[in-house]
């Protein structure tokens, strides 16, 4: 077929059209999350000469040649595992500082030494029933503040379990719809724009999931996504496993994969997991501390009398810090004076004897410990978190400098396209005058 | 190529300029509390030595509460026992008047007197602490002695607990009955009140009284040895309690110190860091708005 400038022109123009279009769905899309930058691939149209006729010039315009994606598989690869260790440390992060938040903000350790010092003050003057009731008052106050702690712990805990169950159901809602778009990408054909849809699509979908538990994709022909998780296979095909959660005696979390146990590394499941670890162990070691000032002041009670004259009896009664209750009715029932002494006896040495017992159980110390522990904890992970920041949102340039829309890229290559355009219009008339010349001829 | 995607410049600007507003918060948060702290994982060590440092600063309050307490009642101790030589003196006076040479009547007039000195001594061995508890009853709750007519019955203790001072400190406010009023006489013990006592009635019921003098001025001497010993004893423990006022008032301000230092907000610094963090906050605002209005679409007509 010899050349034709008509249908060149007209090819050219048709191809410049198209590119204005994919242009203007880049600029429309501009902030859509998960689009990826399209470009029409343009091909020369040239068909080989005939038999005999290899000299002949057999030009025949271009068209496009399909509509590419440019998306790095590797940068994307990066983005979700760094994306999947941001959101691990993420949660782990604030569920530690709700943690810090319960045992800090709740006072128990100001608490305590209020406790110490109404003891201390009781001490110049035993019977003074104001200051006995002070003394009561500040270990009612104390208990009180422990019972906040814990029940602050209790929803620190909760709002992670909700959190990890909240996730779990949304992994499960992706992982249906990559199944889905498994199948679908089946389908759809080579270099369409249906296909490009539905892989970024894909690609958001791996990118939620991703900042849910860490996963490890393989990709085939068509598109179609393998995903696993701690060695299980979570999607294949079309077909989609059943993630799940249960909650240890302990408040601590366990997930399964199609009935098999798996130990999320990352994602908001792993962090929940870890900080769920931490909230168990924070609630244990505030229970010994609320029950070994109990027992170590219920101890020393035991050993003096009351204002009356008859046996001390307990002042804190429950178990763990969230029962802690102070079952004494009245401060005359503090043991200040030693066994053996008379009513209304001025003796305070029962008195010294249990506040060496609170100083020495080191009720004190083991608040600040606790508290020092949490939050040196936290402030490492501050550091982790900060990194893993950095290091996530480098990746996330990375792959938006290939995949992301730049608008002054795309006006570039609309007034390109614009003028490609209108330079095919020029051809074509090129042709009709030079049509219009022959015809004059004759 | 490197080209940044427009909705990542966006988000960008927008996350660099939240950081700098949230660090520019924190500064000014710092300025209004004073305090560099806001959370103890803000640095867990400081926060730590804060923690021990208050707990030491409010115990330290209530040893300088108990330490005040201690303080007046040895005052009040003390005006007692000046009021009490006083009286002894009186006392001592009466004595003397009765060994010289008065009638019967007059003496039995003198006789009333000292009756009613001993009753002052007594209501004075009674007085009552900050706390109204007796001065001089050890750690009994009510009265120190209890009248028998002639004399009287010590029915307080035979301690006095000890006020802490911090430190492991101690002192005592206050003196149980004997060791103010407890006397030896020709190696008899006996107390002031039944001195008192038996020379009223020797007085008052008439004949030879001057072994009675004799006896009492003797006892009144011993007595009077006694009360000034205890008011020795009164002065070296206020003392004692100024001293360790003083050393609680050094440690608090070293404590004072080591809390700004650890936990405090330098306002110069602070100041500088904030103006800092705004300046860097207005610049980036104002070349977020330049460099957003740099696109092509402005210019391409």
């Amino acid at each position: 077929m010899a050349s034709d400038l008509l249908s060149i022109a007209a090819s050219g123009a048709r191809a410049a059209r198209s590119a204005l279009d994919v242009t203007a769905q880049n600029i429309a899309n501009a902030s859509t999350e998960g689009y990826v930058r399209r470009t029409a691939v343009m091909e020369e149209v040239a068909v080989a000469g005939g038999l005999l006729r290899n000299g002949d010039i057999s030009l025949s315009g271009v068209r496009v040649g399909g509509i590419d994606r440019n998306a790095d598989m590797f940068r994307q690869a990066e983005v979700r595992r760094t994306g999947s260790d941001l959101a691990r440390a993420t949660t782990e992060l604030s569920g530690l500082k709700n943690v810090e938040n319960a045992l800090e903000k709740s006072g128990v350790y100001e608490s305590i030494v209020e406790f110490e010092a109404a003891l201390q003050q009781l001490s110049s003057d035993p019977t003074n029933p104001s200051l006995r009731a002070a003394a009561l008052g500040a270990a009612d106050a104390m208990a009180g503040k422990f019972n906040i702690a814990a029940s602050g712990l209790e929803a620190a805990g909760e709002g992670l379990r909700f959190d990890a169950a909240a996730s779990v159901d949304d992994a499960n809602t992706i992982a249906q719809e990559l199944a889905r778009v498994n199948l679908k990408l089946a389908r759809a054909g080579e270099g369409s724009s249906d296909k490009a849809t539905l892989l970024d699509q894909r690609d958001m979908l791996l990118e939620r999931m991703s900042g849910i538990v860490d996963i490890k994709t393989s990709f085939g022909a068509d598109g179609a996504v393998t995903v696993t998780t701690g060695g299980q296979t979570m999607v294949t095909g079309g077909v989609a496993g059943t993630l799940a959660s249960a909650t240890a005696a302990d408040g601590t979390l366990n997930f399964t994969l199609d009935g098999t146990a798996i130990t999320p590394g990352g994602g908001k499941l792993a962090g929940a997991s870890l900080a769920l670890t931490e909230v168990a162990s924070a609630r244990t070691r505030l229970d010994t501390l609320a029950d070994g000032i109990a027992s170590t002041i219920n101890t020393a009670q035991a050993n003096g009398v009351a204002l009356d004259g008859s046996t001390g009896q307990p002042i804190f009664g429950g178990t763990g810090a969230v029962g802690m209750t102070v079952v004494m009715s009245g401060g005359s029932g503090l043991a200040t004076a030693p066994a053996g002494s008379a009513a209304g006896s001025r003796d305070a040495g029962n008195l010294s004897a249990m506040r060496q017992a609170l100083e020495g159980s080191g009720a004190a110390q083991g608040m600040s410990t606790l508290l020092f522990d949490v939050s040196s904890h936290i402030a490492g992970r501050t550091v982790t978190h900060d990194a893993l920041s950095a290091i996530a949102s480098a990746a996330r340039t990375e792959l938006d400098q290939m995949a992301g829309v730049d608008l002054d890229t795309e006006a570039a290559n609309l007034m390109r396209f614009q003028q490609a355009f209108q330079a095919s219009g020029r051809a074509m008339q090129v042709a009709s005058d030079i049509f219009q010349t022959l015809m004059g001829i004759g | 190529m490197v080209s940044l995607s427009t909705s990542a410049f966006y988000d960008r600007s927008l996350g660099q300029m939240n950081a700098l507003r949230v660090q520019a918060e924190d500064l000014n948060r710092q300025i209004i509390s004073q305090e560099r702290l806001s959370r103890s994982s803000d640095d867990p060590v400081a926060a730590a030595r804060l923690r021990t440092l208050n707990r030491g600063e409010r115990l330290a309050q209530i040893d300088q509460s108990n330490s005040d307490t201690a303080q007046t009642d040895l005052k009040l101790a003390d005006s007692a026992l000046g009021s009490i030589a006083t009286a002894i003196l009186q006392a001592q006076e009466l004595a003397v008047r009765a060994g010289g040479t008065l009638s019967a009547e007059q003496r039995a007039a003198v006789g009333q007197e000292i009756a009613g000195l001993r009753e002052t001594l007594l209501n004075l061995a009674n007085a009552r602490s900050s706390g109204g508890h007796a001065l001089f009853g050890g750690q009994t709750t009510g009265d120190a002695y209890s009248d028998t007519g002639t004399g009287a019955t010590y029915i307080g203790t035979g301690s006095v607990d000890p006020a802490h001072l911090g430190e492991g400190q101690t002192v005592l406010p206050g003196f149980t009955g004997p060791e103010v009023f407890s006397i030896d006489v020709n190696g008899t013990t006996t107390d002031l009140f039944t001195v008192l006592g038996n020379l009223a009635a020797a007085l008052q019921g008439g004949g030879d009284t001057s072994a009675a003098t004799q006896d009492a001025l003797a006892g009144l001497e011993s007595g009077l040895t006694k009360v000034s010993t205890a008011q020795t004893m009164t002065g070296a423990r206020l003392n004692w309690i100024e001293l360790m006022d003083n050393r609680r008032e050094t440690t608090g301000e070293l404590v004072a110190e080591e809390k700004a230092a650890v936990g405090g907000a330098d306002i110069a610094s602070t100041m500088v860091r904030l103006q800092e963090a705004m300046t860097v906050l207005e610049a980036s605002q104002a070349s977020f708005v330049q460099l957003s209005n740099l696109s092509l679409f402005n210019i391409l007509r």
